[in-house]
């Protein structure tokens, strides 16, 4: 599947969004002992490193990564909270540091903490406060939150104090509030996972649909929800320990991955030729998933060398007098997508170039 | 003004979904008056030399010290307070993200206690003028601009306070002192003059004795702006150091907390 989207990236346009050796870390929180031993001297932990990342105007962009990876940092120094240590992000030409408040009218940031709400106070008034910061006023205020209301799903909760709420309703209403000055730039950090499925399905439609489709909002995903980026994204980047690892359509990831990935149909799955193939570097990893039927087993197998590889480990296979009935390429999920990426940089290894296009 | 406005209504709209809340603080504020008011007629023997210049009627005279005290509260603690609150709800983001102006922010953090403050001197002066304290309704306008540049006295150390909010996480002693010092040595319950020598020096570099006398002149006697000229000086004179200081300081704090990626956390 190609979005279609995907091929604006080619386009000549300089980039929506431009990260270019973006560097943060946090000093480290240290104990007593440690204080009066040294009181000078901070330490200080990595949380981007040199990251690089260009994303096109119009872009439905997803920021995939486990925990810790830095994908919170890079959107709260896209949204001016967080001064970079050394580097450059820029949105639509604008710096992030020195032209923070032009940038500010440009993006928007689904600050994902419930407790940024006021709970004491209704839905519409929420959105009432925030709609005068950002400059509406009388009707074209009641009107634009009104409409929110309605695009969120929560006209009929307007009026109900936000204490009262669900997860899944605060969360909406968080987004109801990004949304309300129109930006050019959306920021969505794990915007579903308070969601139940069928009301994240339904905000996904929206987000393609209204905010990307209708209304040409370029979109930043950050998410643990590798399905969401494939069924969202135009491009994704892994970041990891602070690093981009690759970048590219969720299908180019997915090929590379798949590039190694095959699945051996055998009668003799505890041959011991299997684990000489690892041995002797033919092959990877190596894992016995099901039984296919009553008389196959599958066998998992990751040959590094791919296609050329694959001729060496069947002809291997047979000189061993093990049966091979089948071979096919495994067709990844992003998820394994990412744990593949990550594993493939152990900490120390440099960032990864962008993954070709499909 | 926008965001000052936004944040009223809020504020207003948060407030009164505490209905009893409401309505105690209302009642119990026009009754705090009658105690005074006694209390002030058994003291007014004692005072009545010490104030001869500052209305001479011991129970006005408290009542605009007491007045004048509690706007202190607005300019000292409402700001910091806010902040800290925000930075505890995890609002501060919220507010941060959105192109309103960082000044209109801080002003909107007091806003709301300003005009509470504002409607509580109100109460508490109207009913007092029921129960027998005279004022000069000539110098009210000059009274009211003293009081406001008194309060911006005031709020360099609320800016500091915030500072210390932002990179501690608390005020630590600055308010209390400035509070207790200002009681003490600013004239809100008894002339400066009584004071003995040694501290009365002290007082003199508290804005509020000079804010206090020059407002109890103009509300309690009528005097003009012109003829309480000095003091008002003074007060611009202090304002402006104290800004020079608070200003720098708090740009320092919020540039740390961006940097050190705090501004957040609780």
């Amino acid at each position: 599947m190609t979005h279609p989207r995907a091929q604006s990236t080619n386009s000549l346009e300089p980039p929506f969004v431009l990260i270019r050796a973006l560097t943060k870390s946090y000093p480290i929180h240290r104990q007593w002992r440690e204080i009066l031993r040294r009181p000078f001297a901070e330490q200080w932990t990595p949380a981007l490193e040199g990251v690089d990342l260009a994303v096109e105007r119009g872009e439905f962009f997803g920021l995939l990564g486990p925990n810790g990876a830095g994908k919170t940092t890079l959107f709260k120094v896209l949204s001016t909270l967080i001064t970079p240590d050394s580097g450059q992000a820029q949105v639509d030409g604008l710096d992030v540091v020195r032209d923070a408040s032009q940038v500010r009218r440009i993006l928007s940031p689904v600050i994902p903490d419930e407790r940024s709400l006021l709970w004491r106070l209704s839905a519409r008034d929420n959105l009432n406060l925030f709609a005068g910061l950002y400059g509406y006023r009388g009707n074209g205020r009641a009107t634009r939150v009104g409409e929110l209301l309605d695009i969120v799903g929560l006209a009929e909760a307007g009026n109900k104090m936000v204490g009262q709420f669900s997860s899944g309703m605060k969360q909406r209403l968080l987004i109801a509030r990004a949304l309300l000055p129109e930006p050019r730039l959306l920021l969505l950090d794990e915007p579903t996972r308070s969601l139940d499925p069928v009301s994240a399905e339904r905000f996904r439609r929206f987000l393609r649909d209204e905010i990307g489709g209708r209304q040409g909002c370029t979109i930043l995903l950050a998410t643990h929800n590798a399905e969401e980026a494939l069924d969202l994204c135009t491009r994704v980047a892994v970041l990891d320990r602070g690093r981009v690892r690759a970048v590219g359509t969720p299908e180019a990831l997915a090929l590379r991955v798949a590039e190694q990935r095959f699945r051996i149909y055998t009668r003799a799955p505890d041959a011991p030729a299997f684990g000489e193939l690892l041995q002797r570097g033919l092959a990877q990893s190596l894992s016995m998933t099901a039984a296919a039927d009553g008389q196959w087993s599958v066998v998992e197998v990751e040959i590094p060398k791919g296609n050329e590889g694959c001729e060496a480990v069947l002809a291997y296979l047979a000189r061993h007098g093990v049966a091979v009935a089948r071979l096919e390429r495994v067709r990844p999920t992003l998820a394994q997508v990412i744990e593949h990426v990550v594993a493939q940089h152990p900490p120390g290894t440099p960032a990864a170039a962008e993954a070709p296009r499909s | 003004m926008r965001t000052i406005l936004a944040f009223l209504r809020a504020n207003w709209l948060t407030a009164t979904s505490y209905r009893i809340d409401l309505v105690i603080s209302l009642i119990s504020l026009a009754a705090a008056a009658v105690p005074l008011y006694f209390v002030s007629g058994a003291l007014q023997p004692l005072m009545a030399e010490s104030i001869r210049t500052e209305g001479g009627q011991y129970f006005g005279f408290a009542l605009v010290g007491i007045v004048t005290y509690s706007f202190l509260g607005v300019a000292v603690n409402s700001i910091p307070t806010g902040l800290g609150k925000s930075i505890s709800s995890g609002t501060i983001e919220a507010f941060l993200v959105a192109p309103a102006s960082l000044p209109s922010i801080l002003a909107a953090f007091a806003s709301y206690d300003l005009i509470w403050t504002t409607m509580r001197a109100v109460v508490f002066l109207g009913v007092g003028a029921v129960l027998g304290a005279r004022f000069a309704p000539a110098g009210l306008p000059a009274a009211l601009f003293i009081l406001a540049l008194t309060v911006l006295a005031y709020v360099p150390i609320g800016l500091i306070a915030a500072a210390m909010v932002m990179a501690f996480r608390t005020t630590g002693p600055l308010p209390k002192a400035v509070f207790a010092a200002s009681a003490l040595l600013g004239g809100v319950y008894y002339p400066t003059t009584v004071i003995p020598s040694w501290i009365e020096l002290v007082s003199r570099v508290v804005p509020l004795t000079y804010g206090l006398r020059a407002i109890r002149r103009t509300l309690l006697e009528g005097w003009s702006l012109g003829q309480v000229g000095g003091d008002v000086l003074t007060l611009v004179g202090i304002s402006a150091v104290l800004f020079a200081v608070a200003i720098p300081l708090f740009l320092k704090a919020l540039g740390t907390a961006r940097r050190r990626g705090t501004l957040a956390h609780p």
